[in-house]
């Protein structure tokens, strides 16, 4: 388990040297903020930290955050960041990235990595549209919205990332909403402390392409759930809020923790990969030899 | 027959009719009585009912090829006469059930000697099934050729000892009904190959290539099973515990390459491997590992294509594969010669990973990856792990660390993550010393392409500091060396084209063979020389359209013009290229 520092850590520490890009208003900054609050307030050392993102608006991310950063490929930061986390599992990694980059493109790997559970977190930043592309539908864009690939409106229904990662086995499932700092920065807590895969969609909305889902409409179209009485260890009734049509919840849904996928490994990953020493001594390179003779 | 230095066996049936079991008997009798063994096996993407089999070229010394024509077969259900009695080598050995194969055979070919066992009749004892009959025939086969049937009763005793004495005593019984049957009967055909005594390993190249990656410090290791690359997961797997290992088996090849990405950039050992098809979808993640300079190993195991292809069988058609992806970005392809090799590429190609900071492709084919061979033990202690400019540890009070420092070698001084003061993003857009992007807003600037003049440069760099340290092999040529005719081949067909060369040179012509190990980067200069050194060249490829030789027409402008091709999806045998060289009239005596 990654551990926090003795030096005492604030927001500074993680102010990158490079200003966002992003358009001004848009939902990413709030993301930012919080993230770098959540992790100075955990008093986490920045150089413990390793955010691996996707591509897209804001898959640029990491650039922008004074920690270790990988800016890499479109749907695949989480293959890379559970490579990273098990070959180093002192370090706490972080992935994120669109809601195209980890509900369309890469959502194969979501589905296994929340069956997995690798101890890491995963924060998705859904604005429901295609925003580096110039405003096309996304996995969460509602059914009949019009957008620039479908100016008809859109024939598909969108994804459900709750349901879907409770389904998944997801060992810790919530939603926040960027324009709502002081929820959105427990949620990042409970979700870096806990111990597996931890999911958070997070509404970010886009002020250039998507004027749908406005932060405007989801002030109006948010509650909380915790607020609301759910018991969040309970999955029949975190299906229930994740189904419920109208008021979007957010907050909690789901959280259980459950062996992680290094925990039948112990020998394995006694001490990170990254520490152990490389090749085989003289006594187990004979074993090997011996397996064939 | 009078005595002689090798024979070649064939046991054939369908599958689940216990052909890789049999073959293991019989390798192992052969590698513990220090004979050679150079063993192909043919089966199709099927777990049940196809065709299979397995040819095994016993020698008492190293055996190069799996040959031709088969000197004794071993047929274990009705339709293996067909199959196998045409390709019989006059005077050859036929061993078969009389419950299996009813048929007069002697219909067939009158010049083979058959000799029907009886299984009912000889193992008429209690705890024999039917599935047993090739256990039965193999220690007639045993007998036959007179090797050490010793190494029969060890065998059962390891493999059998955990599922109980009854269940070792009575495959020995059946072993030895066999055993005696032969002795009775089989007198005319006599080999009495003698071995060295030195006890070899019996292994195929995928057990090699695992090896040698443990001896190289491998830590994680991810794949997708895709044949014939999954030997490489599968050995892997069997050792993770005791070595230490991270192996995953990830959702598909996309995650799988990614994976590695992740552990290499965390600063440990990490390798893959895949068939073609699987490296196409690969190829994505193999620019990031180029951009992001994040040492890597991907093996990719060439099989017949295109797409899904001939999936069971051999080709070498991947070099323009290995060798795509978006833009430009340092690597090396090595595609190793032989079994001894693949452990010793293997330890290599993370050594030059880290070295160079590159994914490294080690192209394998599905006769390499999947062939058994015995091999003497492998030397772990001539393995080194060298890992070129890697840092586990910096000061905080020194410089600001820069990711992508700007060197004369294109190398960048390497710091693992997990450094007070030292933080860095590493991008797979274009980036500058630190790893800033300067691909968004700054785009098209002037500081963006004074940025992207220098990093790209710099990347592509290592290729020539590669051949600068000598890292990369140039083509060997063995035997002479102003021969009339040059045999060109590269990666597995290297055991052939020695054999056929061989054969070509006890008739007299002037042959000699130019092999590639270290297909990229290529040094230009030094290789036109060896080229332009040979007399006539004739390309030996397991492929349609000769892609070594436009690899070698693209580096260096010299264009070979003739070439023996085989794309049916067999392997070369040494016969087969003598044979060609001899019908082409590529030479003249």
């Amino acid at each position: 388990m990654p551990e926090t520092t003795d030096r005492e850590i604030t927001v500074k520490d993680f102010k990158g040297h490079i200003n966002p890009d992003w358009c001004p208003g848009c939902g990413d900054f709030g993301v930012l903020n919080v993230l770098q609050r959540s992790l100075a307030e955990m008093n986490i050392a920045p150089e413990d930290v390793m955010i691996v993102s996707g591509i897209g608006c804001s898959s640029n991310l990491p650039g922008f955050i004074n920690t270790y950063g990988m800016h890499t490929l479109h749907g695949r930061s989480l293959p890379i960041a559970q490579g990273f986390k098990l070959a180093n599992h002192g370090m706490h990694v972080i992935a994120c990235g669109g809601d195209g980059d980890g509900l369309g493109i890469g959502v194969g790997h979501l589905i296994h990595s929340m069956r997995r559970n690798v101890d890491m977190t995963y924060i998705i930043m859904d604005n429901s549209i295609y925003g580096l592309t110039t405003g096309q539908t996304s996995p969460t864009s509602g059914f009949n919205m019009k957008t620039k690939s479908t100016p008809f409106g859109n024939p598909e229904l969108p994804v459900n990332p709750m349901a879907l990662a409770i389904s998944a086995g997801c060992s810790f499932v919530a939603r926040g909403f960027s324009g709502n700092p002081k929820q959105l920065v427990e949620i990042y807590k409970a979700a870096i402390k806990h111990k597996g895969f931890a999911f958070i969609d997070t509404f970010s909305p886009c002020v250039t392409f998507n004027k749908v889902n406005t932060a405007q409409y989801y002030r109006e179209n948010t509650y909380d759930i915790q607020e609301d009485g759910h018991d969040s260890s309970d999955m029949q009734a975190a299906f229930a809020r994740a189904m419920e049509d109208g008021k979007i919840g957010t907050g909690i849904f789901y959280q259980k923790e459950r062996p992680t996928y290094e925990t039948p490994e112990k020998e394995t990953f006694d001490i990170p990969l990254v520490d152990q020493p490389l090749g085989v001594d003289e006594k187990l390179a004979s074993e090997l030899n011996a397996q064939f003779l | 027959m009078s005595e002689k230095r090798n024979v070649i066996v064939r046991i054939a049936g369908a599958a689940g009719d216990g052909i890789a079991s049999t073959g293991e008997l019989f390798g192992k009798t052969c590698s513990r009585m220090g004979l050679h063994v150079m063993a192909y096996n043919s089966y199709q993407s099927a777990i049940r009912g196809g065709h299979v089999w397995l040819q095994l070229n016993v020698g008492e010394e190293k055996t190069r090829c799996h040959g031709e024509q088969p000197e004794v077969a071993l047929l274990l259900n009705k339709t293996s006469p067909e199959v196998h009695i045409p390709d019989m080598k006059p005077g050859g050995i036929v061993f078969y059930d009389v419950s299996k194969i009813k048929d007069d055979l002697t219909v067939m070919r009158d010049d083979l000697n058959y000799y029907a066992l009886d299984f009912k009749a000889l193992c008429d004892f209690e705890g024999t099934s039917p599935v047993m009959v090739n256990v039965m025939l193999a220690g007639a086969l045993i007998q036959a050729i007179g090797l050490d049937t010793s190494v029969g009763m060890e065998f059962f005793e390891e493999k059998f000892s955990k599922k109980g004495q009854e269940i070792v005593d009575v495959n020995q019984k059946v072993f030895n009904a066999g055993i005696e049957w032969a002795k009775e009967n089989v007198k005319d055909f006599s080999v009495a190959l003698k071995g060295d005594g030195t006890k070899r390993m019996f292994l195929t190249g995928n057990d090699a290539f695992g090896m040698g990656f443990i001896a190289g410090g491998l830590k994680s290791y991810a794949a997708y099973p895709m044949s014939p690359a999954t030997g490489i997961l599968h050995y892997l797997s069997k050792q993770a515990k005791k070595c230490k290992l991270l192996v995953k088996q990830t959702e598909d090849e996309l995650a799988a390459a990614n994976f590695i990405i992740g552990s290499g950039q965390a600063g440990v050992r990490a390798a893959t491997a895949t068939a073609g098809g699987g490296f196409c979808l690969m190829v994505e993640a193999l620019g990031l590992a180029g951009m992001l300079e994040v040492p890597t190993v991907f093996v990719s195991v060439m099989r017949g294509g295109p797409s899904t292809g001939i999936p069971t069988k051999q080709e070498q058609a991947d070099i323009k594969l290995v060798m795509g992806g978006n833009g430009d970005f340092p690597r090396i392809v090595i595609a190793p010669k032989d079994t001894d090799d693949a452990f010793v590429q293997a330890a290599r190609a993370l050594n030059l990973a880290e070295k160079y900071q590159v994914p490294v492709i080690i192209l394998s084919d599905l006769f390499l990856s999947e062939h058994y061979q015995t091999v003497d033990p492998f030397d772990f202690s001539k393995v080194t792990i060298e890992r070129g400019k890697y840092m586990r540890e910096l000061p905080k009070d020194a410089a600001r660390y820069k990711r992508y420092e700007v060197t004369d070698d294109g190398i960048s001084p390497r710091l693992v993550p997990g450094h007070e003061g030292h933080m860095y993003c590493s991008g797979s857009d274009e980036h500058d010393e630190d790893g800033e992007l300067v691909s968004d807003i700054l785009a098209g600037l002037p500081r963006a392409k004074e940025v992207r003049l220098k990093m790209h440069p710099k990347r592509m760099r290592k290729e020539e500091t590669m051949l600068k340290e000598n890292d990369v092999l140039p083509p060997e040529i063995t035997g002479p060396a102003d021969a009339k005719l040059t045999l060109m081949g590269w990666g597995s067909t290297f055991d052939y084209i020695e054999d056929a060369c061989e054969t070509l040179r006890a008739d007299g012509l002037s042959v000699n063979h130019l092999h590639f190990t270290d297909l990229y980067p290529m040094d230009k200069e030094k290789v036109k020389e060896i080229l332009r050194s040979c007399n006539e060249i004739v390309a030996v490829e397991n492929n349609m359209t000769n892609q070594m030789c436009k690899l070698i027409l693209g580096e260096t402008g010299f264009e070979i013009t003739r070439s023996i091709n085989r794309f049916d999806g067999e392997p070369f045998t040494g016969e087969y290229i003598v044979n060609e060289v001899k019908k082409k009239e590529l030479i003249n005596a």
